[in-house]
């Protein structure tokens, strides 16, 4: 039998408390265990950003956290941004822009742009590059990305 | 307030959604993480399928021992080939099984596979499995394989008496084995070598060498399979071939394929890699077969890389010439594919390779001859391009050298020698459109290519450690489908509500590439409707009408022509109502903006919602619904593979700008100008997307991107050191559209899906010749690979031209 | 499938040490290199999964007399953007910038990189080129024990350190450089970030009148674990660095390291690049 540990956060804004085993990562938590599966597994080493997450306002690889450590924390992911107006001309960014197309990274860029957007106030593009250079995309080439993150950040406020 | 008069004398301006920045159209749900890929859908009483992999490369199996899998608790249902009876054989040339069958060819095979209550239990099963293995020689060069004497690898089976079993006439390879390690062979020419090669003043002879890449689709694969009660198939898949895999997939159960539906939830991407039946699927249906319980298989990244098609590696040597005056004299062609353990579509990529060594420039002589041979390595599938990047490689850097050996500037010497519209190409082909003259001049022109040229070649040998080079290649690809299955064809349903609304029920399938928000353009364009008027339903055999599948450039062409023939079938009875009830002449009438109006001023005549319900709410109640199937009007290749195989062609030029850093090895892409020829632009947006995306992928093709195979075995399965490009890494990009106006394509429109990621590494190369005077005849250019060759480190390379008697 | 028993996440240095007492502990800091390495198997965990996150004492980056203290759950991020660190340890701040993307910065933790002991651990080699002391505590009777040790010497290998069983990793300390102190960092790779080091490289010392002095050479992945280059650093020392000591010392530097192949580069191209980076790196400082 695996090892099971109760937790208890806060998760999109709501506080819940979840049984874990303790050996598991975030991801599989958010997506197997509660359901939210807007969150992706693309390698589960970190190196492509698909599984991205915000916990206590910075943005984290889900696949590289264990479950247990969410406990106490205040933890967002894509499904609790697209509630959130303010993401809201973030999401209408990436649609106008094109910078959408198989799709299956969109949820980890948006929330890493996101998290782009709350730390610089109007990211240049070769911040929103480097801000992103974690999360891989094989349909775009990134510009379409890049360009919508850039228009977001200089419309804003 | 509008009053019913003021409605009637409504004028409505003309209005188009062709050429504009449309919005893809399940972009809102995909940027809210709401979209439901296969990894995402779950169903009640679904077991989770994993496969155990060879542990050896080639060897043959002894014995396998499930006994302590089957005991684990949770575990349902562990099969081998030896629990299915059944098996079919697979692939492109039926030559392996989906549980392999006493011996293991390459690292990928699946031995045995378990259904199980979770993943954990699956993979702790896995583990209990005991297979006992006798080793066989390995063949990890496909130079080997054409040895004397080779190891065969699927060879043929023997009696108990060691004399060669006498197996039936028709029995593919997986039953009666082959005597040789030759998969499949092309040969081709046109015209004659020799006289060619006498004509000539300069003759060149080099070979080229090009590396495994393979796709990286961000949503690894993945399967769902369930049984209902009276035997029919649901799967859910992430199939790029939906109506050619039923029929296969029926074949591999043994059933009828009216029993087989399926269903494609949305895909995390395609680029070419679900045109075959891999394993894997079959093993999933046959555990929900046998445990009576839909069973969902999903691949680990790792295992993606494993067991995942590859792009075709390629051993080239290519002899061109040409006269004193640039005129192309002859082309020969040799090719060595390393075909990997099983046949799959990279062992036909010479369909396309040998259209480029024939057509993309005119060439009065051309020879082309490709042996695929089997090893021991992973097995090459089709990946975006199909053969075209290997080709352009090889053939883009002969231009550059043949120019250069006669004084000829590399673009006067490519404009000599470039095909127009209406030329018919020895290989058959027939240009009605091109825009391959343009697509040169304008990349030239965009990029300042010529000065450009000259100040690099000058600066070569003058101090500094950072050199800047610029390159130029071109391409020629299928752009109106491409006539390899009985039909090339794709249906459509239409239907229209009573508020005007418009289902598109299509065959064609989504892989993000846009194709369902082209469509609705094109039907909205006929019907005079916003996009918002139309939805989709693209992913349900047992609904959409057969379409061959997504490949070849061919969806916006074929489909995008089906729809507007659907369009027009619905437009013309709406006019036709629209006529009688108004007492106007069809002929001036049209629809626009939601109305029908009068063709001359504009003028409203009706809402099209109102006559539409008028039409369906009356005694001889009518609804406007149309089906439409259109076959492009292209023919096979003969036997000597010629013939206008695409019912258009599609041209583009890319041109490279780097920088190289001598010190290191480093090559920067700084800059990258295309322009093509995609007939004309439906959707900006998207078709901006699939170019830049496009060239990114040829970027990592050429710089960064390495599938390293060492004696069959992968050595890097994972992201860190399978290196993708990233954001930071991309270059500069200025796309120009050369819109030709096909007559046959979609409002003129040509197929480019496949056509950006072409030409980079072939111009990437050109470029660092043109920054340092070192020609680089193997990819990847990884900074070490450059750094060699810049310190003279790098022997020449040189395969010598071989062909299967 | 796991020998795991026991989760536990204590909020005291004392309580953490004290279950370290048996050795018997697996410690989770960011997780960023735990969490892929047990999923994959590649990590067995031991009797206890110990999650140091809520001591107060391993947070933290301050100065502490002529020594910048950097708390173990110090993140990538946290120690590049803190001002302390952009005031005194610039050459700290480039290879953090180096450091895999935003978000393992965001949770990877100074304190995980040193006890993974990764031969090409970006932050390693400019805490080498600082002379860096690595902070340990440890409970041996009933008392919390703590001391400090020369990074030089804590690695032993590729994931293995000096750092027993039952001791904890704490902190990072740095002595303030003098006004005159110069440092650089290289990172050899096609990217900005997001890769293993080809080889990484660190330079630093006194700079007066063009001559250096106390010169601090280190190299990343050349060897089981990052390196300093001591002949290297002896072919610096005290001399002008002028073309002929540079190009000296960038000869003496592709001798001294032993690199092998493997997928990311050959032994010769590492040694190549040893040289030629060096050499590029020095005459950086020479005209600094």
């Amino acid at each position: 039998m695996s090892l099971k540990h109760d937790i208890e956060f806060t998760l999109n804004g709501v506080k819940r408390r979840v049984q874990v085993d303790v050996t598991m990562n975030a991801l599989a938590m958010l997506r197997d265990v509660i359901g939210l599966t807007g969150t992706k597994y693309g390698c589960g080493e970190g190196e492509c950003g698909a599984c991205t997450i915000q916990v206590d306002g910075v943005s984290l690889n889900s696949c590289l956290m264990f479950a247990v450590d969410c406990d106490g924390r205040e933890v967002t992911t894509i499904e609790g941004l697209a509630n959130d107006p303010q993401a809201d001309a973030l999401r209408d960014a990436f649609v106008e822009h094109g910078a959408v197309q198989c799709g299956f990274c969109t949820p980890g860029m948006v929330m890493q742009a996101d998290h782009i957007l709350h730390k610089h106030e109007h990211p240049d593009e070769g911040c929103v590059k480097r801000g992103l250079e974690g999360n891989l995309c094989r349909c775009t080439g990134y510009k379409k990305i890049v360009d919508a993150v850039v228009a977001c950040g200089a419309t804003e406020k | 307030m509008n009053t019913v008069a003021e409605k009637k004398h409504r004028v409505i301006e003309p209005d188009s959604l062709i050429g504009k920045r449309i919005r893809k159209m399940d972009a809102p749900e995909k940027a809210s993480g709401r979209t439901r890929y296969i990894h995402d859908i779950n169903l009640s009483g679904q077991l989770h399928g994993k496969i155990l992999r060879s542990a050896r490369i080639h060897a043959l199996i002894k014995s396998i021992d499930t006994s302590a899998a089957r005991a684990l608790p949770g575990v349902h249902v562990v099969i081998t080939a030896a629990d299915i009876p059944d098996q079919r054989p697979i692939g492109v040339a039926k030559d392996h099984f989906p549980l392999k069958v006493g011996r293991v060819r390459s690292q990928r095979d699946e031995i045995a596979a378990v259904a199980a209550e979770s993943e954990e239990i699956a993979e702790a099963a896995l583990k209990l499995i005991k297979v006992e293995y006798e080793d066989l020689p390995v063949i990890g060069d496909p130079e080997d394989a054409i040895k004397p004497g080779a190891v065969l690898i699927h060879p043929e089976p023997h009696g108990a008496d060691g004399t060669h079993m006498h197996l039936k006439q028709g029995m593919s390879i997986a039953h009666k084995g082959k005597p040789d390690n030759i998969a499949m062979r092309f040969d081709y020419s046109h015209g004659d070598v020799v006289k060619g090669e006498a004509e000539s003043d300069v003759v060149i002879e080099d070979t080229f060498k090009l590396h495994y890449v393979t796709h990286c689709c961000m949503g690894v694969s993945g399967m769902i399979a369930e049984f209902d009660a009276s035997g029919n198939v649901l799967m859910y898949s992430n199939t790029q071939v939906p109506f050619l895999h039923k029929r296969e997939f029926a074949e591999y159960l043994n059933i009828d394929p009216a029993r087989i539906r399926i269903i494609q939830p949305p895909i995390g991407g395609g680029f070419g890699s679900k045109l075959d039946i891999y394993p894997f699927e079959v093993i999933c249906l046959y555990l929900a077969r046998a445990a009576k319980r839909p069973v969902k298989m999903l691949f680990t990244r790792e295992e993606e890389f494993l067991a995942s098609p590859t792009r075709q590696p390629v051993l080239l040597t290519l002899r061109s010439g040409c006269k004193k005056d640039g005129t192309l004299t002859f082309r020969q062609v040799h090719t060595l594919h390393d075909n990997g353990a099983y046949t799959s579509w990279g062992a036909t990529t010479p369909f396309v390779m040998m259209q480029t060594f024939s057509s993309l420039y005119r060439v009065p002589h051309c020879d082309y001859h490709t042996a695929a041979v089997y090893t021991n390595n992973p097995y090459a599938g089709s990946f975006r391009g199909y053969g075209n990047l290997q080709a352009t490689f090889a053939i883009e850097q002969h231009m550059d050298m043949l120019a250069q050996s006669i004084g000829m500037d590399p673009l006067e010497f490519r404009m000599k020698n470039a095909q127009d519209a209406g030329e018919v190409t020895g290989q058959g082909m027939s240009f009605k459109s091109c825009g391959f003259k343009d697509c040169i001049r304008t990349a030239a022109q965009r990029s300042d290519f010529s000065h450009k040229f000259g100040e690099n070649q000058a600066n070569q040998k003058a101090p500094g450690t950072v050199k800047r080079g610029i390159g130029m290649a071109s391409m020629l690809h299928v752009g109106g489908g491409a006539k390899i299955y009985p039909s090339d064809g794709c249906g459509t349903i239409l239907k229209m509500d009573d508020f005007a609304n418009v289902t598109l029920i299509t065959g064609a399938s989504e892989i993000g590439q846009g194709s369902e928000t082209v469509l609705s353009q094109l039907v909205c364009e006929e019907l005079g409707l916003p996009i918002s008027a139309v939805t989709v339903v693209n992913n349900d055999t047992a609904i959409t009408p057969w379409d061959v599948g997504v490949h070849a450039s061919r969806t916006t062409f074929i489909a995008g022509n089906s729809a507007i023939g659907a369009a027009k079938k619905a437009k013309a009875k709406i006019l036709a109502v629209a006529a009688k009830k108004f007492e106007i002449a069809e002929d001036y009438l049209d629809l626009r903006g939601g109305f029908v109006i009068k063709a001359d001023s504009g003028e409203a005549v009706i809402e099209l919602s109102k006559l539409l319900r008028n039409l369906h709410f009356q005694d001889k109640a009518e609804l406007v619904m149309t089906t439409f199937y259109y076959e492009p009007p292209s023919v096979h290749q003969d036997k000597g593979f010629k013939g206008d195989v695409s019912a258009a062609y599609a041209w583009g030029t890319q041109v490279v700008e780097v920088e190289v850093d001598t010190e290191t090895g480093i090559v920067k892409l700084i800059k990258v100008t295309g322009a093509h020829d995609v007939g004309r632009v439906l959707n900006r947006l998207g078709i901006e997307g699939q170019i830049e995306g496009g060239v990114v992928m040829g970027q990592g093709y050429a710089f960064t991107e390495d599938l390293m195979i060492e004696n069959g075995r992968m050595k890097n399965p994972n992201f860190r050191d399978y290196k993708l490009v990233t954001a930071p890494e991309i270059p500069e990009m200025d796309i120009a559209f050369i819109e030709s106006m096909d007559g046959e394509g979609p409002q003129g429109a040509k197929g480019v899906g496949e056509a950006p990621a072409i030409c980079m590494a072939a111009a990437a190369a050109n470029a660092i010749a043109n920054a340092t005077g070192v020609r680089l005849f193997e990819l990847p250019f990884t900074p070490e690979k450059v750094y060699r060759a810049l310190h003279g480190k790098t022997p020449k390379l040189y395969w010598k031209p071989w062909k299967a008697e | 499938m796991t020998e795991l028993k026991h989760y536990y996440a204590p909020t005291s240095l004392d309580q953490a040490v004290e279950c370290l007492k048996d050795g018997d502990v697996t410690i989770l800091a960011g997780g960023t290199d735990l969490t892929p390495q047990s999923q994959a198997g590649r990590i067995k965990f031991k009797h206890t999964l110990m999650n140091i996150r809520h001591i107060p004492q391993l947070s933290g980056i301050t100065l502490e007399g002529d020594e910048i203290r950097i708390g173990a759950l110090a993140t990538i991020t946290e120690i590049m953007e803190h001002p302390l660190v952009k005031q005194h340890l610039p050459v700290l701040v480039e290879a953090c910038d180096h450091f895999a993307s935003d978000q393992i910065r965001n949770a990877g933790t100074i304190g995980g990189n040193i006890c993974n002991a990764s031969p090409a651990g970006d932050t390693l080699i400019p805490l080498l080129v600082l002379d860096a002391r690595v902070e340990l505590a440890s409970m041996p009777e009933d008392k919390l024990y703590r001391h400090s040790m020369p990074l030089s010497t804590f690695f032993v290998g590729p994931g293995k350190t000096r750092k027993s069983l039952c001791e904890l990793v704490t902190g990072v300390r740095i002595p303030v450089p003098a006004a005159n102190h110069v440092a650089r960092f290289y990172k050899l790779g096609t990217r900005p970030a997001l890769d293993i080091s080809t080889i990484s490289i660190g330079v630093a010392g006194c700079l007066n009148g063009g001559v250096l002095s106390q010169v601090r050479v280190a190299f990343g992945a050349v060897a089981p674990t990052p390196v300093r280059a001591e002949q290297t650093e002896q072919a610096l020392e005290g001399k002008p660095l002028d073309a002929a000591t540079i190009e000296k010392a960038a000869a003496i530097a592709r001798d001294e390291v032993h690199p092998i192949d493997d997928v990311r580069a050959s032994a010769w191209y590492r040694k190549e690049m040893i040289h030629n980076i060096t050499k590029r790196i020095l005459g950086h400082v020479a005209q600094a």
